[in-house]
């Protein structure tokens, strides 16, 4: 068989055509997306003076300044503590939530508004108003406990509280996220095996465990991972309501990279703290899916 | 979970109906409650901004609904953060500009995104290619990278291009989402015909004009999704424009209104407005097309 010239080129012309629509794309996640991770690498292996510029090389010496730094091993502890306060909460009371509200009525309908009000708020509007209600003097929250006749209570400068505060409302802004993927999975759940487990006399506590619960497995699963992803990186409630503080108690490790980075210059450090939470990220991930696929 | 139909068929007897009333105000209490919960911060901000400078202190105790509601409305402290009274020029506060540069960056990603993103996802929904799952995987591996912990290296790179502290920065690195590629290859698969587009290829249109006449007609109610999350999703944005952007000309509203809360001398009426305008456009947008929000958000979910 010979080849048909004429063909091959036109052929050739429509795989650069059909490049073309994927071009601009892959561009933009290589300079904005891949390289970052790369140029963080290499920031990390340097002196790196926000406002210098690359310095020395100093090989790993910033990793070896994370392994005896109190502050990021304390940045680590106040994030893993957010994620236990938020995480587990947030996924019971959506999935509550979203069984309680699945009837389709105008009541529903106007809950379910409300819920996602706060999801689709900015998460520093949020902060702010949240600071303000929390705030020791003026606060809303201290108006109710003094009408309860209650005492002041300084939320967020309070080394037991501070941390609990933030969480507190991260739970109140997210919980429409989960919400709306739990209402999903519910529907996706055939009337037929409800139906047939009324008929077999399961109550409404057996038929959860043992139909509606099994069944929302996977939903359940991808609502775990991501919201531990994402609440792993909490930062703008921390910066906006308590700097870090009392104490470090809400130096989250987002947090403390902005830190380090904009704040004290050292974006050779902060780069370093962030390969080292990107690869904890990674590996929690990876945890995590490879869990859900032993149990399948 | 099918509620409705766990409930007993035969309910004829006074005390089941007395129980079933009982059923239904405690419901509508839990709603009121939710509702309640969900929304007060709303209403406090709202007519919080709408009120004197010195009513939100003065009527904050006792715990009442003059708490809230204000005996004086005004729009003084929208007037003074937009830069419209005498106090607002003194204190310098020109957030009308501010608002105006979160709506331009906000619609030119929109905008660029729902450009780019249809035609790579038209290109992995349709077009031939070699190797083109590689591509694919090369687009989706990026949903691995977590977003907040690469804003200091994603600085070094936007430092490197001379895009920082423009508004460039705030625009060039979400003109493509792998999110809204993948929502909307899903979509072009599962709702568009193959043989329709493929019709038009065999009369001799080209790609583009195949995408433009015959696949995005069909796509729009993923495109109004995707466009609608893309919009929340850069208005609200607060980490990046603050580390990216230090001229306060340049900056979005999110950033300029944190700053308020930060400073010594604090005018609660001023952050309350200033935050009323951050908030209202998003939750307009929300509320009008709530249904469409609601698919995009649950098809990450239930299909991812």
């Amino acid at each position: 068989m010979t080849p048909d010239k004429p063909l091959t080129v036109w052929r050739r012309r429509q795989l650069i055509i059909a490049f073309l629509f994927i071009l601009p794309a892959l561009i933009n996640f290589t300079v904005f997306r891949y390289i970052p991770i790369v140029e963080a690498f290499r920031a990390s292996l340097f002196q790196y003076s926000l406002l210098g510029g690359y310095g020395d090389f100093i090989g790993f010496q910033h990793y070896q300044r994370i392994l005896t730094d109190p502050v990021f091993w304390r940045s680590l502890q106040a994030t893993v503590l957010f994620v236990v306060y938020k995480v587990p909460l947030q996924i019971v009371l959506s999935l509550g939530l979203a069984i309680f509200l699945s009837r389709q009525t105008v009541g529903t309908a106007v809950v379910r508004s409300a819920i996602l009000t706060p999801m689709v708020t900015s998460i520093i509007i949020v902060s702010i108003i949240w600071a303000m209600m929390y705030q020791s003097q003026n606060g809303l929250f201290q108006s109710m406990l003094l009408t309860m006749g209650l005492k002041k209570t300084p939320f967020l400068s309070d080394i037991n509280l501070a941390l609990p505060a933030v969480s507190v409302m991260m739970i109140w802004k997210d919980i429409g996220f989960s919400f709306i993927i739990f209402v999903a999975g519910l529907k996706g759940i055939p009337e037929t095996y409800y139906e047939a487990a009324i008929v077999d006399g399961a109550n409404r506590w057996q038929i959860f465990w043992n139909i509606t619960l099994p069944l929302l497995r996977p939903v359940l699963m991808f609502v775990i991972v991501t919201q531990t992803i994402f609440s792993f990186q909490v930062f703008v409630p921390v910066y906006q309501m308590t700097l870090g503080g009392p104490l470090d108690a809400t130096k989250v490790i987002v947090y403390y990279i902005y830190q380090q980075g904009f704040r004290f210059q050292d974006m050779g450090y902060a780069s370093a703290i962030s390969v080292v939470t990107l690869v904890m990220l990674l590996l929690i991930s990876w945890l995590q899916m490879r869990f859900l696929r032993a149990e399948d | 979970m099918g509620a409705a139909n766990l409930h007993p068929v035969h309910r004829h007897t006074a005390a089941r109906r007395a129980y079933d009333t009982l059923a239904v105000a405690l419901r509508i209490l839990i709603y009121v409650v939710l509702c309640v919960i969900f929304l007060v911060p709303f209403a406090w901000m709202l007519l919080g901004s709408l009120r004197e400078e010195r009513e939100i202190f003065r009527y904050l105790t006792p715990f009442s609904w003059r708490t809230f509601v204000p005996i004086n409305w005004t729009l003084d402290s929208y007037l003074t953060i937009l830069g419209l009274n005498e106090l607002g020029r003194a204190a310098g506060y020109n957030f009308g500009r501010n608002l105006f540069n979160s709506f331009i960056v906000s619609s030119a990603v929109v905008i660029s995104s729902l450009f780019f993103n249809t035609m790579g996802a038209y290109f992995f929904a349709r077009l031939p290619f070699p190797k083109k799952n590689l591509l694919l995987l090369y687009v989706i591996a990026t949903f691995l990278v977590p977003f907040e912990v690469t804003i200091v290296p994603l600085y070094i790179v936007v430092r490197t291009l001379h895009l920082d502290n423009t508004m460039w920065a705030l625009i060039v690195p979400w003109y493509a989402s792998p999110f809204v590629i993948f929502s909307l290859m899903q979509f072009m698969r599962e709702t568009i015909p193959y043989e329709l587009d493929e019709a038009a290829l065999i009369d001799g249109a080209n790609y583009f004009t195949t995408l433009w006449r015959i696949i995005v007609p069909l796509s729009i109610p993923g495109l109004v999704t995707n466009a609608l999350l893309e919009f929340q999703f850069i208005w609200n944005l607060f980490y990046w424009p603050l580390v990216a952007v230090g001229d306060r000309n340049l900056q979005v509203l999110q950033v300029v209104i944190s700053g308020t809360l930060g400073q010594t001398q604090q005018y609660w009426g001023r952050t309350f407005a200033g935050s009323a305008l951050a908030t209202i456009p998003v939750v307009i947008i929300f509320l009008a097309l709530q249904r469409y929000y609601m698919q995009g958000i649950a098809s990450t979910g239930v299909k991812g």
